[in-house]
């Protein structure tokens, strides 16, 4: 019974940290462009508030540059659980054009972390991203919760 | 006390760390420590063709990704000593004013959303919307557009876009107006603005501000001043204040809107007909070509060896912005929130301003270029 009220609450509010590890900030103002009156996030439930210690889900953007290589762990556990990545855009799926010689990035981002969902583009359009989150979000959330039992 | 934020916070949309150091509740100094973002594109760039470097560039900055392609093209066509048809020229008009729109209202969406005034944070970004609808017209992309290439641009316009740019530009006139005087003439707001975070004129120059920021303090540097393009056919006001608080700030930001507005409806009132790009035969060379970006001046320097690319150094405007908002904009500021705030204004863009950073042996982090440049 606990159980169903606490799935059906998770589900419905899912909060959002957005992590720039190193990208050139085309996917993090993807990102806030959702936040505008045309696509309304928190009509969905979703908020955006960039605390990883209050997030549900982290929206990673950008190569894992050489500074994130440790902090991307630290910020990731300092989220409560459950929580999920989801890695936004081509950087962090393959490190993009940096990711030649001379570029300085460690990608892919799931070499740190687990991440649970991927949205290809550079940058990825923001329904897409918002699309993302809604088909994973949800329910990722709603198992972790019951595997922590 | 020292208060770090970041580089991970609820006030930052891009990681960088600010160390306030504060007494009681004033903020009396603040330090930046960049070094998050820095992906080596510089280095990346050596020993490439144009196109694949002019991928790169665009690269350098999501928020004014525009700006750096069409100041590398340029720096490539003066070393090879091309002209650019002047179909081709309004047409990049065109798209670098949207830019520098769509630019200056995430910008100041930034800072009201810093000052929690979540109304005219969600106007302003409505009103960005129709900007980035007016871009994808013309380009077919949102953000990193492709637009340039060395010798014109990718593909001519479609004519039948431009009643429909027009109109957006209508829709954002309109409501202009209207969030302009609520922050302008709001008492709440502006009290809260008003003589904070003060850059006196004195200050940006030894700072370096560029751009927006150091037009609120009283420079008069504006590189569309000059640009061959914007000289010979264009005609537009350059906007200063003399305040150089968080208030002059914003509101330079809101009055560049209107002209850039102009910009648009004379390049497509008189654009002419004809190529849109021209063969290139490249040369070897070195060239240094400066263009205003929505936040100041970006330099691109290039050597190039034939059609390879030997050296690179690009300076970006966010770096001299944030550093002089660092130094002379946070300092004794009355407390954190306001702090957040004034860094807000100086329309920082990290991502832009990390390419070279070399620590030395006493852990003091300092920025090649800036260096170097001047
Ligand atoms: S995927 Fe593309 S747009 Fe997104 S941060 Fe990376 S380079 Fe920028």
């Amino acid at each position: 019974m606990l159980d169903a009220i606490k799935d059906v609450v998770r589900k419905s509010s899912i909060h959002v940290c957005i992590v720039n590890c190193g990208g050139c900030n085309g996917c993090d103002v993807e990102c806030v462009a959702l936040l505008s009156p045309r696509y309304d996030l928190e009509q969905f439930g979703i908020y955006v508030h960039n605390n990883p210690r209050e997030a549900d889900v982290l929206l990673l953007t950008g190569a894992v540059t050489e500074q994130w290589k440790d902090n991307l762990k630290r910020i990731y556990d300092k989220a409560p659980e459950p929580k999920i990545a989801v890695a936004v855009g081509n950087c962090p799926i393959s490190g993009d054009v940096f990711a030649q010689e001379g570029g300085h990035v460690n990608a892919p981002a799931s070499n740190f972390i687990p991440v649970a969902a991927e949205i290809p583009g550079c940058p990825p359009r923001p329904n897409e991203i918002l699309e993302a989150i809604l088909a994973v979000g949800p329910q990722a959330i709603a198992d972790r919760g019951r595997e922590q039992k | 006390m020292i208060v770090p934020i970041g580089p991970i916070h609820p006030a930052l949309k891009e990681p960088i760390r600010l160390k306030l150091q504060t007494e009681g509740e004033r903020v009396v100094k603040a330090e930046l420590e960049y070094g998050y973002v820095h992906r080596g594109i510089e280095k990346i760039m050596e020993g490439k063709t144009w196109q694949k470097a002019i991928y790169l560039s665009e690269r350098v900055c999501g928020i004014c990704s525009y700006e750096h392609t069409q100041t590398f093209a340029e720096t490539i066509e003066q070393i090879s000593d091309v002209d650019v048809p002047l179909r081709a020229q309004f047409l990049r008009v065109i798209t670098n004013e949207l830019d520098r729109i769509q630019s200056h209202l995430l910008g100041n969406s930034t800072f009201f959303k810093s000052m929690d005034h979540e109304t005219l944070f969600m106007r302003v970004l409505e009103m960005r919307e129709y900007a980035m609808d007016s871009i994808e017209l013309l380009t077919g992309n949102r953000v990193n557009m492709g637009w340039n290439v060395v010798g014109g641009v990718r593909m001519d316009a479609d004519e039948r876009h431009f009643e429909p740019i027009l109109k957006n530009l209508e829709i954002i006139e309109n409501e202009f107006e209207r969030t302009r005087a609520l922050f302008a003439e709001g008492p709440a707001l502006a009290l809260r603005c008003k003589g904070i975070g003060v850059m006196t004129k004195k200050e940006a120059i030894k700072g370096r501000a560029v751009g927006p920021i150091g037009r609120a303090s009283g420079i008069k540097e504006d590189y569309r001043v000059g640009h061959y393009t914007y000289d010979d056919h264009f005609d537009f006001k350059v906007i200063r204040r003399t305040e150089g608080d968080n208030y002059a700030r914003t509101l330079t930001r809101f009055d560049e809107i209107p002209e850039s507005i102009s910009l648009i409806r004379q390049a497509i009132e008189n654009i002419p007909e004809g190529e849109v790009r021209t063969p290139v035969d490249l040369k070897s060379g070195y060239a240094m070509r400066q263009n205003e970006a929505p936040r100041g001046e970006v330099t691109y320097m290039i050597e190039t060896n034939g059609p390879l690319i030997k050296n690179i150094s690009i300076r970006t405007p966010s770096i001299a912005n944030m550093d002089s908002c660092a130094k002379y904009m946070i300092r004794d500021v009355p407390t954190v929130a306001d702090a957040v705030a004034t860094y807000a204004t100086s329309d920082p863009c990290v991502a832009c301003a990390e390419r070279v950073a070399i620590t030395n042996e006493a852990g003091k982090t300092t920025i090649k270029y800036l260096d170097e440049v001047i």
